[in-house]
């Protein structure tokens, strides 16, 4: 059953005012290490202020899809939002099987922004499309692994109660399941975010890019759309990660410094990632999905047993 | 008592004539060694054999480690009959390399060392009571006897030893799986048993896991067999006896393949207690009948003659595996067999590899007017050839009719119907080889050749066998024979 | 002691995938060292009743043997016999990685099934070596190299070993050592017969052993 409680809406606000924070710390944090001082943490707020404020500009041979996708995107990632726990705090909806829905909504997201970067008919668009296509094909199966071996070693099938019960005592349990499981969210925070090493968010070579390719077109109020659906799958795909990483639970006003803490360290450690690698051939991409892909299979046939 | 310390040393004797010929400085006292070496085994081995026989049926040695009963003694004697004889061939053989100088003091001393090893190596398979014991030394046959492949490297014999290698290494891998699962389904019975002991996990008290025993048997069967040449893990067997050098490709055709096969059978009586006889004695048809197949289908298009003799050994490993799931009848037939078909082959194998020195190549359109470019080896091979394809007086013949006997007996008609079918295959095409080889005249590349002093005696021993065995058999024979027959029969 | 064994089980199925998909015959090797030095391990663990010799000795072979020397061997035979250092496979990585998923499966079934008659062996355990023997069987199939195939025996081995020190209960010391010592005369063989052939065709590439048909 659905709980209305108070502290349950607490996942989701959390969620749409920090999420733009997350890139602001990868960015900072790839800055500090290369040496410089690099933007403020606040900056993405600024752009999507400055994107909001814009006007957009659409192109003469695109359609009402084209219109539709970002708009569509955050409102999947929206949705989302809503059966997303943090940690030990319950969401805001919660049933179960809601674990199909969140990689449902996800993939509904994903599609949106397929079809409206097919829709502008620009051979640029549509080969970044088919790349993240078929990562995704080849990342789903591992997410929704990943999902299965939590509710299996949880014994819940709803994410509010899977995250609920991944306390300390079960990490003892069954850690080598639960550390392939993180090793592999992290990997598919990679893939679905188009980090490095799949993507290099900072490229200007359109070639070489998959997610930031396919939004090449949208300005203005779309493109401020895009950006903060982004930053909110960096930060869900992060609870996600972060949530079993920090097994502490009881009360929200214990549980969530520590989350938030979890989410800033998290985020810190994408961005060494980021400096510390160098983004893989564009064949070894699958290789790398698939090995990540392969880590939860493990971790499911483990946790079987 | 005595028969104890003969088998003891007939493992030493080997063991210490390998070292022996990593010393000697000359290639022809390497040859003369090994010669004098085998000759003593095989006085030996006859020894243990009367000895079995008279005595209670087993002999035992080294706190049960060693254990020959009528099955093994009848193997060794064998073994040590077709080493005599291919050691006095390699001195013939090789002997004509010595004086071509192709033949020198390193690779003399790497021949001897690995062929008595092997020898060494064969012997502990056949006397060792312990399964695992005996998973070793064959897998130390392998080792041992891939380096005689390439004794003289050659693009072509590198590619052969190492499918030989690695094919037979997971072969043997697999029998070890076979091994294992074999004492994970010991339920109960003597702790010996449990270790592997074969006279305490074969005897009627011990019980066994049905399941388990199935899945050992199919492994022990599929990685022995594969040593053994049955169809259709047999592709190692045409390359490995054509590259090496012929005495070497008539130890492992008059030897080695049986040995494998021995291995397989010494699991056959767990496999019956365990299943009923039904079971392993189906897919030992089932096995034979896939190489006899195979291998008819391979010897009509053959080129070289001794790819052509190692396709006949698959056939004939597919005619004794066939005859040991055929019941009590079947297996004598087998044995018998056994004994004939290692003395032919080896024959076959000499007569070949003589001829090859001859012509200079084995390739049978180059070989042609043998019985009149040299009359020694041309009637051995007339004669060889002739036996292996079963025509009568010669022992082939009669162990096959008995196996003929012992389908009809057991009502396995099809298995007859196409083992008749397959010989009528081969008997015309290794015929129509045989004629273009011994008949006709020789071209003008035939070299001329002296024959050692030990080249007569070994073609007269060896034909002398297989016309008597065909025409008469001793009773004493008989009697040893059924003995080792009862042992795995049933 | 179940965590340890489970976690000895998830590395050692990890590290099958690894040989799997890794495009360095040097990763190779290292990793097949690490697995040997894992599976050495297992019987230690294994006997609750208190290590006895028996168990430590096996350990220790094993670990030395097939952590230590085989990997040291193998590591001499690429720097003498061997130009480029990549796999080279005949089935591409992303295959290999979808059959050892494919194996991984078939394994767990396998061990289902032989589970009621092996009652005190641990089911990670045996779904593991029966892995490894699969693997090691699909690496001798799909490599070009020969050194590579070296590689799947001594995978193929593991796995035996594994099954064998989970599933039966005492074999003798002497049969123990027996087999280790063929493993060992086996890879040297198998290594001199590397060599040999990569002085006399320049490459270890199998693909090349093919002259000999019909």
């Amino acid at each position: 059953m659905s709980k209305f409680a108070a502290a349950s809406f607490l996942p989701s606000i959390c969620a749409l005012v920090l999420a733009p924070l997350l890139p602001g710390v990868i960015n900072r944090t790839k800055a500090i290490v290369a040496g410089r001082r690099g933007p403020p943490l606040l900056q993405p707020y600024r752009d999507l202020v400055k994107c909001l404020r814009r006007g957009a500009l659409y192109g003469e041979v695109t359609s009402w899809v084209f219109r539709l996708g970002p708009v569509a995107n955050l409102a999947a990632l929206l949705a989302a939002l809503l059966v997303m726990p943090l940690g030990g705090i319950a969401a805001a909806l919660s049933f179960k099987g809601d674990l199909i829905v969140l990689v449902g909504l996800l993939a509904v997201g994903r599609f949106t922004t397929v079809l409206a970067a097919l829709d502008t008919g620009s051979s640029f668009e549509g080969m970044g499309a088919s790349r993240e296509v078929h990562f995704a094909v080849l990342a789903e199966p591992a997410l929704l692994l990943a999902l299965a071996t939590l509710a299996r070693a949880s014994g819940a099938l709803s994410l509010t109660a899977i995250y609920g019960a991944l306390t300390p005592s079960l990490w003892v349990a069954v850690s080598p399941s639960l550390a392939l499981v993180a090793m592999t969210l992290l990997v598919l925070e990679l893939v679905e975010n188009s980090r490095i090493p799949v993507d290099d968010p900072t490229t200007h070579l359109e070639l070489t890019m998959i997610h930031e390719v396919m939004v090449l077109d949208h300005s203005g109020p779309d493109f401020a759309f895009i950006q903060y659906a982004a930053a909110l799958k960096l930060w869900l795909i992060g609870t996600l990660l972060v949530g079993l990483a920090v097994p502490l639970r009881g009360t929200w006003w214990v549980c969530l410094p520590a989350i938030l803490l979890g989410m800033a360290a998290f985020g810190a450690v994408i961005g060494m990632i980021e400096s510390a690698m160098a983004r893989y051939r564009l064949v070894r991409v699958p290789q790398f999905i698939v090995g990540a892909a392969t880590l939860s299979v493990v971790a499911f046939i483990v946790i079987l047993a | 008592m005595f028969a104890e310390q003969t088998a003891i040393a007939m493992l030493a004797l080997a063991i210490a004539g390998a070292g022996l010929c990593c010393g000697l400085t000359r290639s022809h006292d390497v040859l003369r060694a090994v010669v004098m070496i085998s000759v003593v085994e095989l006085a030996l081995a006859i020894n243990v054999w009367a000895r079995v026989l008279a005595g209670n049926g087993s002999v035992t040695a080294a706190d049960e480690w060693i254990y020959i009963d009528a099955f093994s003694a009848f193997h060794i004697v064998a073994l040590a009959l077709v080493f005599a004889l291919s050691s006095a061939f390699a001195a013939v053989y090789f002997a004509t390399e010595v004086a071509e100088d192709g033949f020198g003091r390193a690779s003399a001393r790497r021949f001897g060392a690995l062929w008595l090893g092997a020898e060494a190596a064969m012997l502990l398979v056949l006397m060792s009571n312990n399964l695992g014991i005996m998973w070793v030394g064959m897998e130390a046959t392998t080792l041992l006897t891939a380096f005689l492949i390439s004794l003289h490297p050659s693009g072509l014999s590198l590619e052969a030893m190492w499918k030989y290698l690695i094919i037979c290494s997971i072969g043997i891998a697999f029998a070890f799986m076979g091994t294992l699962l074999t004492a994970a389904s010991i339920r109960s019975g003597n702790a010996a048993a449990q270790a592997l002991f074969w006279n305490y996990v074969a005897a009627p008290e011990t019980r066994l896991d049905p399941t388990l025993m199935k899945f050992a048997f199919v492994f022990v069967l599929v990685g022995y067999g594969t040593k053994a040449g049955l169809a259709p893990i047999h592709s190692w067997l045409p390359d490995a006896h054509s590259q090496a050098p012929a005495p070497v490709s008539a130890m492992f055709s008059g030897f080695l393949l049986n040995t494998a096969l021995y291995c397989i059978m010494r699991f056959v009586p767990p496999a019956r207690h365990a299943l009923g006889s039904g079971f392993a004695s189906g897919l030992l048809i089932g096995f034979g009948m896939l190489s006899i197949l195979v291998a008819a289908g391979f010897i009509v298009f053959q080129r070289d003659a001794k790819r052509l003799l190692a396709y006949h050994s698959v056939e004939h490993m597919g005619i004794i595996a066939l005859g040991y799931g055929l019941g009590p009848l079947g297996a004598f037939a087998a044995l018998f067999h056994t004994l004939n078909h290692s003395v032919c082959k080896s024959l076959a194998f000499f007569a070949v590899g003589r001829l090859g020195q001859r012509f200079g190549s084995h390739d049978m359109h180059r070989i042609a007017g043998a019985l009149r470019a040299d009359w020694l080896w041309g009637t051995a091979l007339l004669i060889s050839l002739l036996a292996l394809i079963g025509v009568a007086p010669f022992s082939i013949f009669m162990s096959e009719y008995q196996l003929l006997r012992a389908a009809v007996g057991a009502g396995a008609w099809l298995p007859l119907v196409l083992f008749l079918a397959a010989s009528v295959v081969v008997f015309v095409a290794a015929l129509r080889h045989l004629i273009d080889m011994a008949y006709g005249t020789p071209g003008t590349g035939a070299r001329l050749l002296r024959d050692g002093s030990l080249a007569l005696p070994i073609v007269a021993v060896a034909a002398g066998l297989l016309l008597v065995l065909g025409v008469w058999m001793p009773l004493p024979l008989l009697d040893a024979i059924g003995r080792a027959a009862a042992v795995v029969g049933g | 002691m179940q965590p340890l064994l489970n976690t000895i089980q998830a590395v050692g199925l990890l590290t099958c995938f690894a040989l799997l998909a890794t495009s360095r015959i040097g990763a190779c090797i290292r990793w097949l060292s690490f697995q040997g030095i894992l599976l050495g391990l297992v019987p230690l663990l294994l006997h609750a009743d208190g290590l006895d010799l028996r168990a430590v000795l096996l350990s220790s072979g094993n670990i030395a043997l097939k952590g230590i020397a085989f990997p040291w061997l193998l590591l001499r035979l690429r720097a003498r016999a061997d130009f480029s250092r990549e796999v080279e496979p005949f089935v591409g990585y992303i295959a290999s990685i979808l059959f050892g998923i494919l194996a991984l499966c078939l394994s767990v079934w396998l061990a289902l099934k032989m589970k009621p008659a092996l009652g005190r062996a641990p089911f990670e355990m045996l779904d593991a070596s029966i892995l490894l023997i699969l693997v090691g069987l699909f690496l001798i199939i799909s490599r070009r190299k020969a050194l590579m195939q070296v590689i799947g025996y001594l995978v193929l081995e593991n796995g035996i070993f594994l099954f064998g020190v989970v599933a039966v209960v005492r074999t003798p010391l002497l049969v123990e050592l027996g087999v280790l010592l063929d493993a060992f005369v086996g890879v040297f063989v198998m290594g001199i017969a590397i060599f040999h052939i990569n002085r006399e065709f320049g490459s270890m590439d199998v693909d090349r052993l093919t002259a000999l048909r019909g």
